[in-house]
This record gives structure tokens, sequence and C-alpha cells, in this order.
């Protein structure tokens, strides 16, 4: 009760600049931003923190980050720990109750889609592992949707001047997607059955829905570079079974990806993670058709 | 000691919930809904726990017994003295040094407030480094913490020794708010300006005990009588303000600093037949910091920080001598100094880098009358780090340090020391934040 009554109060003091401005989104990652701004359109200013040719675990916190949360009305973040080394204490010193997780002005997306991979016991032993999952979601196509109704549903919640604005955006947006998925899963589906190596657990929502068969990492363990020893290991698994595909991200090195497509004659190929990743993927959507052509190449 | 058993049967309270909840299954983890350990049960709000362990070895080309004599005249005391003054690790011994546990708790508290407090474990005794609540509904960008806390002041007080690039404190720092920084009881008000680049402004209101530049105890004859009163409150304003901005992956950190506050330092005037001082006064302490972060890629950066600290401290100087003979005379102490470093993180395990240390001027006027004492007092040093993952890090350094003296022969006797410290960081539990 108390809680509607300040959350009204404050409703009230902030109501004029929420009518005379747009509504300040903040996100973690680029891809995020380009999901709201396609439903917010020119409703909202959005804005992204960490760069997306960057690693998303270990993005450098830089003082300016708290200076954009400080003015933010809405945080929207990939959750499932992807932020925790770099984001709760950026959040802590931006002085911004808004966007605190609990209050209406956050949103976390990894609680829109059904996780894999959660670990049933957590130690790390096991590298830089993740408690709740693998937080990769994003990188498939089915779980764009339910992301999207996420950023619809909040931010018509926090703008509902603008509700029916956004709910046409996203049911135009929703539309494209679903052509588009169509169109993508022609090509995954070509990669049924195939046997592929990746660098970090960055696609493995796509290969199990495709029933692409990940036959192992270039890295040991998460977050640990690969050793001579592992690679080793690695290269006795490719001689004992076809491999089709070696797939590397663009932030890691890719000095062993390189040396096993050499040695064996299996292309590498550098997929994006991220909108920014490489330059063609500017938005949500040309980051999958990126995807898509660099897997057809 | 018995401090530190009731911390240990606390902590293991604290923990001991959930190493159940593994072994019996948590209520929530029965899918049928049905409560299989206590329905009571508070596993879920066990607080944010982590230990992180610092030990090092060490190689000085002086011996111990030697190293104990060395000063920095006027700045800091032989190390016998800073031991009796509180500083309990005055500093690192050849052979191996078991240098702290720490132990954090953080929890938000409720919907207004959230805890956070640092226990520091030394091999026998028990120190509470950090222990205090921040608001965090406040509205305007407005934060108010209160507590034990390590002040805003500068860029490298309120780092924990685990977030330093070397395995030692600066020699400014050392000099004016000593080896754990000026860590005070108080409050503190800060605010965010909604700016496009990152402004900040912080003012702290504090106990101001800091044993090298501050204080604020009773300060007594060798008879029991008083010369001057404690502080009856607080005794130390702190204000800074901090500005960054990006050009491109340039990131500049810039801030400005000011302590001040009452004296009251005591070395042993009221020991009667021995020698001892005190300073009684007013003090301040200015600061300006830099740190300029050149991203090249998602792994590594060069990083460019320096900071520079001014002190000057005004009152009355007594000393007692063997005889128990008082003299009293008016001091001013006008000293610099400043550290610039240089670190670079080329590959994803590796990270070396660069300092330079200078305690720069060293002015003290005694009754009108300039003492003669060295100034411009140096320390290089060079590092490099192993770290295997974000929770484990192995540190070579190298010290070239000329800012310590003898008073064996009744001058002032530079001795310089060559120092190599192999240092481990281990941390576990929660994970911490990576610092700017």
């Amino acid at each position: 009760m108390k809680k509607t009554l300040l959350i009204a109060l404050a409703l009230l003091v902030w109501a004029p600049s929420l009518f005379a401005n747009k509504l300040k989104v903040v996100t973690t990652y680029p891809y995020i931003a380009s999901i709201a701004s396609q439903i917010g359109g020119d409703r909202i200013k959005v804005d992204f923190l960490a760069r997306g040719d960057y690693d998303p675990h270990t993005i450098i916190p830089k003082p300016s980050f708290i200076a954009r949360l400080r003015k933010a009305d809405l945080l929207i973040i990939n959750g499932a720990q992807m932020e925790i080394g770099w984001l709760p204490s950026l959040l802590r010193q931006s002085a911004n109750p808004a966007v605190n997780p609990g209050n209406p002005g956050f949103l976390d997306l990894s609680h829109s889609v059904k996780l894999i991979d959660v670990p049933k016991s957590v130690s790390r032993e096991q590298g830089d592992i993740h408690p709740d999952g693998n937080p990769h979601y994003y990188l498939d196509p089915y779980n764009i949707p339910p992301i999207a109704r996420s950023i619809l549903a909040k931010l018509s919640a926090l703008d509902s001047h603008n509700a029916a604005y956004y709910r046409s955006r996203h049911d135009e947006f929703a539309r494209i997607w679903g052509a588009k998925s169509a169109e993508w899963e022609r090509k995954f589906a070509s990669l049924k059955g195939k046997r592929v190596i990746e660098y970090h657990k960055n696609f493995d929502y796509i290969l199990r829905r495709h029933g692409i068969i990940l036959a192992g990492t270039i890295e040991p363990l998460p977050g640990i570079p690969p050793t001579s020893k592992h690679i080793e290991m690695l290269e006795g698994t490719i001689a004992a079974g076809r491999i089709s595909l070696i797939l590397q991200d663009v932030y890691n090195a890719d000095d062993a990806a390189r040396h096993l497509s050499k040695k064996f004659g299996i292309p590498m190929v550098k997929l994006p993670h991220d909108v920014g990743a490489v330059p063609p993927a500017e938005g949500i959507i040309s980051l999958f058709d990126e995807i898509v052509r660099r897997l057809g190449q | 000691m018995k401090k530190l058993f009731f911390f240990i049967a606390a902590a293991a309270i604290l923990v001991s919930p959930p190493l159940r909840g593994e072994n019996g299954g948590t209520p929530a983890d029965n899918e049928a809904g049905e409560s299989v350990g206590s329905p009571f049960n508070q596993s879920k709000f066990v607080p944010d726990i982590s230990l992180i362990l610092d030990a090092s070895y060490v190689y000085r080309n002086t011996r111990d017994g030697e190293y104990e004599k060395l000063h920095t005249p006027a700045i800091t005391l032989v190390p016998a003295e800073e031991e009796r003054h509180g500083h309990e690790e005055p500093f690192l011994r050849n052979g191996f040094n078991f240098n702290y546990a720490e132990i954090t708790f953080f929890s938000i508290v409720d919907p207004y407030l959230e805890l956070f407090a640092v226990c520091h474990l030394a091999e026998d005794h028990f120190g509470l480094e950090e222990a205090y609540f921040t608001t965090r509904s406040l509205p305007f960008g407005f934060q108010l913490r209160a507590g034990k806390f390590l002040s805003g002041f500068g860029r490298l007080n309120e780092q924990h020794a685990h977030y330093w690039d070397f395995a030692d404190q600066t020699l400014i720092y050392n000099a004016f708010f000593g080896e754990e920084g000026l860590g005070e009881v108080g409050a503190r008000l800060t605010w965010v300006a909604p700016t496009d680049f990152y402004l900040m402004a912080g003012a702290e209101i504090l106990r101001g005990s800091n044993a090298r530049s501050f204080g604020n105890g009773k300060i007594l004859n060798v008879d029991g009588t008083t010369i001057k009163d404690g502080s009856n409150g607080p005794n130390l304003g702190v204000g800074y303000l901090k500005t960054s901005f990006d050009i491109g992956e340039l990131t500049v950190l810039a801030g400005a600093s000011g302590a001040f506050g009452k004296s009251r330092i005591n070395h042993g005037l009221d020991r009667a037949g021995k020698s001892g001082t005190a300073f009684m006064g007013d003090t301040y302490v200015l600061g300006g910091d830099i740190t300029l972060k050149y991203m090249m890629d998602s792994v590594r950066f060069v990083s460019l920080q320096a900071e520079y600290l001014y002190r000057h401290m005004e009152g009355d100087f007594h000393s007692n001598d063997a005889s128990d003979v008082m003299t009293r005379s008016g001091m001013m102490k006008r000293q610099s100094g400043l550290y610039a470093q240089m670190v670079a993180k080329f590959s994803r395990r590796w990270r070396c880098g660069a300092r330079y240390d200078l305690l720069q001027m060293n002015r003290v006027e005694e009754s009108g009358v300039e003492a003669d004492l060295p100034e411009n007092m140096p320390r290089y040093s060079g590092m490099l780090e192993y770290n295997p993952t974000e929770f484990s890090r192995f540190r070579v350094q190298y010290n070239f340090d000329a800012s310590r003296y003898g008073t064996e022969t009744g001058a002032y006797e530079k001795k310089t020391n060559h120092e190599v410290i192999v240092q481990a960081n281990l941390a576990i539990g929660a994970h911490g934040a990576h610092s700017f």
C-alpha cells in the first residue's frame, strides 16, 4: 500500500516531464536496444551500454554508464547473470531507484524465455558458470517474439498514452519476424544432424532447436582460454567423426579455430553474437540475416 | 581473539542453512510442494558472501631488523612506533606474509536500504574495515550512506587492497592516511547530476580518528592533566567532485577532493620517563586525480592514472624528553606528493604496470624555524600479473624504494631498498564487481 502510494506520488511529480519527454530506455546490450526501438519507434529514446563487438561477459564499467543509468526511465537487461560482473555496481552508483530490480522501470528479459543447460550443481571448478542456465538465449529467432512481447508490455505499462502505437509497431515487427524466421529456418534445417565445434556456447539454442550436434568447444571451460592439451583432445574428436563447421565469435582469439580449420580443412565461420559485432549486423533482423549468410558461405 | 570466535560462530550460522538445504532439498526444490526441510528455512535470505585471501613472499635487500629502524622523516614513524599507534601490519617482512583474509557481506535490507560489511581478518586479530548502509530510494540522484566506510576522497582511497594495481599502498596515501586509507565512522551524501557526462559530488562528515592526519583523542600531560580535550563530535569534513566522459574508446575520469579537520596526534607524550610528542591543530588535505583508460579491444587496454595530494597542518607541537621536560612550540607542516602509474592488460590473463611514487614537498616549521628535512623521496615499481580467472591473481612486483631514512648517526641517512614481492590474491563466493 505504502509502495503504491509512493509510486503514485512519484508519478504525480514526474507526470509532466513524462508527457513532455520521450521515455528514456537504457539497455545493457545493443540487440535489446534494437528490439526496443522496433517497438518504441520515435516515441522512446533508446541507448545501450556495452559495445556489440566486445565480450558480453566482461564489459568494463565506465563511469559514463552511470550518467546514462541516472537519467533512465527504463532499464532492460539480458539477465541470466550475463551482466553480473559489471552492472550491479553501476546501478548502485547511478542512484536512480526507478530502474532498480523490483521497480516498474526494470525489465529482465531472461524471465521471458525458458533457459537451457541450467546446472544441477554449481562450482567455479566448471569455469565461469552461469547458475541460471545459458544466457545467450536471444541468439535464437524463436526467442525474439517473447522478448518483444515483454518489452511491449513494459513500454505500454510505463507509457500508457502510447500503448496503441507500441502495439501496432510490435504487431508489424512480429509479422516481419515471422516471415524472416521461416526463411532462416530453411537454412538452419539444412544443417540438421551436422556436427559443429564452437568456441564458447553462444549458439546452443539454435543448435539444439535444429538438431545440430555440438561436438566440442574450443575453450575447455566457460571463460578459460584453450590449452594445448585441450586442443589435442579436440583434434581427437575431429579425427573420430566428421565436423562440418567451426563457429568462432568476434571477440575471442581465433588462432585455435584457425589452426583446427587449416589442419582438418573444416571451414571456420565467424558469427556475430550481437548487433554491432560486425558491420552488416546493424539491427536485430540484419544480425540474423548475417548469421545465416555466413553459415551459408 | 574472543571477538574472532564469535565472528566465526556467527558466520557459521549464516552459512549453514544452504548447506543443509543442499543435502535435504529446499522446499522450493520439491515439485509436490511438500516442505521437506524446515518450514521456517531462511536460506534464500542469506546475503552475498565472499572471502578474499591475500598472501605474499617478500625479498628485501635490507634485513628486517635494520628495516625496522627506518622511517620517512616528518611523515612516517619507525615500524615499532607505528605498531604502538594502531597500525597492525607496519610492513611486509622478508619471507612469507599472510596479509589478510577479507570477508564481505552484502544484501538489500528492505526496499529502502542496503547493507555492506567488510571484515578484515589477520592471523591474530579481527577488524571491521567497513560496515555501512546506503539508501536505495532517495530521489533526484541523491544517496545517503552511514556507518564505517572508506571515504570517497581521491581515486584510490575507496578501493580495497585487492582492487589495487600494485601489491602495496602508494607512498602518498600511506603518508597522509595510512596503509588502509581514510576509513572513518560517519555519514556521506552523494549526488549524481542528471547530465550527459558523469558528474558526481559528495560530502562527508566523519569522526576524524585517522592516526596520520587527524585524530580526535584527548591529549594528556605526563602527570595525567589534560593538555587538550578530545573532540566532542565529528571533526573531519570531506568533499569531492568527480567527472568522467568518453572520447571514442578513451575514457577520462578526473576528480578534486578536500579533507578538512582537526588533528590530535599523540606519539606517546604522556609516557613518563620516555620521550614523546604530540601535535594538536588544524589540518587539511587537498587532492587532484586523473585516469585515462584506452580500450584497444574487448580484452586489451592501457590506463594511465595519477594523483597529487597536498597537506597543510598548523597548530601546537608538544614534546617531552626522557627527563619529562615538556616544551611547546607552534608548528606548520606543508607536505605534498604524487603517484603516476601505467597499467596495460595485453591479453586475457596478463597485465603489467609501472608506477612512480614521490614524496615531494616536506617543509616543517617549528616556532618559525624551518627544519632541515629531506624532500623529493621517490619509489619506482614495476609489476607483472597473471590472472588465471577473474577469481585468482598472481603478481610479481619490484620496488626500488628511496623514501626511507635511518637516524643512527644523528643525521638523516638515506637507505635505498630493493624489494621483490610475489603475491597471491584469491576470491571465493559471490561475484565481485569489476572496477573501472
